[in-house]
């Protein structure tokens, strides 16, 4: 037994909104964020997929020119959720520095924008191509790019985590970050994952024939997991972070508590890199539970990974069905926004608690007759009042790497 | 080109690239304008463009003492220098070995 987790703070930048009361009110009335894909002059002619879930609202960045000088853009969009959230948890500044609050924040591959950059020098044939790569190119570009972006805004000196697995990034993230609290390596962590617009991503799907094709003309139709007419994913870009705290921590200084995280497993495929597996998944959702010491009946909700792939959604369909049963509700996220890679586990989170909280919930966004290889699950086609009191989120990334977290409503000390 | 234009250039720079305007041209960089060593990275290469030609690593390690504006100026100044000596040294044995 290690100690109890909760979550004290959370803040998104979603293609679907911002703050709380915009992105429930974009679910509550089925408002997509997906779009038609900007043009790049580099890939998209090439892209048979014409949408993407796009953040296509400003956002008002307030960082001093020391901290602006490492960060290409996925490392704004994690400072600014980073920042937001040590905001609402009102974490005095010794704590924040005292080693003893940590960072688990990833992103499919530091910033593509960046790096894109640096291959355009090399490849310009330039004489000066070496020495006009800048300095920072390499802060701005890494892999950990957002994770130390953030310890060096806000002088955090503990444990950095940064995993970089595509889609199970942020689900990672928080699982770490919660076992880091639960075993007491850290009393506190920052926990999510981003990504910037980025169309190397939809390249890469798009040759695997995985992307959705069928809807460039009409981007808000697309994703459709688990209807008939799905025909493959919408990479999207965003970013999400959560503050998990001990709880006596949390509870002593009078924190508020949004949710308990009691469980959280990872395992992978162990073969094929690609492909969904049955078993794999399953199994993670499994050990979850384990590790939340619940029988699968105690969970009422499913946030499925649910990308709107041909096979994705079936798989994911017949594992739920085989560990859950038909029971919990099951809703596909990314319906609303597409794919957010490597921000998806932490925007699913967030979300899941915020229905969680408010005790409905939504449907599978353009789900409209339901694909029968996938059936035999409980999906959510209307909002409705829907009091839970456990919830699921569970992602599946390239690479074989599954993850489920299970988080649980708050309901007072 | 003469200190001043590369005074012109470098105030130029820090105030573009660093947000640094108007420095006093002793102050220390570091205490008072945060200037770090990713600053000091990108001021390398700054002047690598200045002089039109790359630093050697002697060149660049030098500079690692360096502290205010006008050791920066100082700095440049002696690199330009040493570039022109070099260049009438090439012209001369070129001159020579015809």
């Amino acid at each position: 037994m290690g100690r109890r987790v909760v979550i004290t703070a959370c803040s998104a930048i979603t293609p679907i909104g911002r703050s709380r009361e915009e992105i429930l009110h974009n679910l509550n009335h089925g408002v997509s964020g997906v779009k038609v894909l900007r043009e790049d002059d580099v890939l998209t002619r090439y892209i048979h997929s014409k949408v993407f879930g796009t953040v296509d609202y400003t956002i008002a960045y307030d960082f001093k020119r020391q901290h602006r000088k490492t960060m290409g853009p996925v490392a704004y969009y994690a400072c600014q959720v980073a920042k937001e959230v040590l905001e609402a948890a009102g974490l005095d500044e010794a704590f924040i520095t005292s080693g003893r609050l940590g960072v688990a924040f990833g992103s499919t591959h530091g910033s593509p924008t960046v790096q894109r950059g640096i291959y355009k020098t090399f490849f310009s044939g330039s004489r000066n191509g070496f020495s006009s790569i800048g300095a920072v190119d390499y802060l701005k570009s890494m892999v950990h790019t957002t994770a130390v972006n953030i310890t060096k805004m806000f002088g955090i000196t503990g444990r950095v985590i940064s995993s970089c697995t595509a889609c199970t990034t942020s689900s990672q993230s928080i699982g770490y970050g919660y076992e880091m609290v639960k075993y007491g390596m850290q009393d506190a962590m920052i926990c999510g994952g981003a990504d910037e617009y980025d169309t190397t991503t939809v390249a890469v799907f798009d040759n695997l024939l995985a992307c959705s094709t069928a809807f460039n003309e009409t981007p808000h139709l697309t994703p459709r997991p688990f209807d008939e007419k799905r025909d493959g994913l919408v990479v999207g870009e965003g970013a999400g972070a959560v503050l998990l705290e001990e709880y006596e921590r949390a509870r002593k200084r009078g924190a508020t508590i949004l949710a308990e995280v009691i469980g959280f497993s990872c395992n992978n495929n162990g073969g094929d890199l690609i492909l969904p597996n049955i078993k794999g998944i399953a199994e993670t959702m499994r050990l979850a539970l384990q590790d939340a010491r619940i029988p699968a009946d105690a969970v009422d909700f499913i946030s499925a990974h649910a990308t709107g792939t041909r096979m994705g959604d079936v798989i994911e369909a017949q594992a739920i069905h085989a560990v859950y049963g038909n029971r919990p509700s099951v809703v596909g996220l990314k319906s609303y926004m597409g794919h957010t890679m490597g921000s998806c586990g932490a925007i699913e989170t967030i979300i899941a608690t915020y229905l969680m909280t408010e005790g409905y919930i939504v449907p599978t966004l353009n789900l409209e007759e339901v694909d029968e290889r996938c059936a035999m699950i409980r999906h959510v086609q209307a909002i409705r009042d829907y009091p839970m009191r456990i919830a699921a989120i569970q992602n599946f990334a390239f690479g074989g790497v599954n993850t489920s977290l299970i988080i649980k409503k708050w309901q007072g000390h | 080109m003469t200190r001043a234009e590369i005074e012109a250039k470098i105030l130029e720079f820090f105030r573009k690239e660093f947000e640094i305007d108007n420095p006093g041209m002793d102050d220390d960089l570091r205490e008072a304008h945060g200037f770090d060593s990713i600053d000091a990275i990108e001021l390398l290469l700054e002047i690598e463009n200045i002089l039109d030609s790359e630093l050697t690593h002697e060149e660049k390690k030098r500079a690692m003492d360096i502290r205010t504006i006008n050791q920066v100026l100082d700095y440049i100044v002696s690199l330009a220098e040493a570039r022109q000596a070099g260049n009438r040294a090439d012209q001369a044995s070129a001159v020579k070995s015809r």
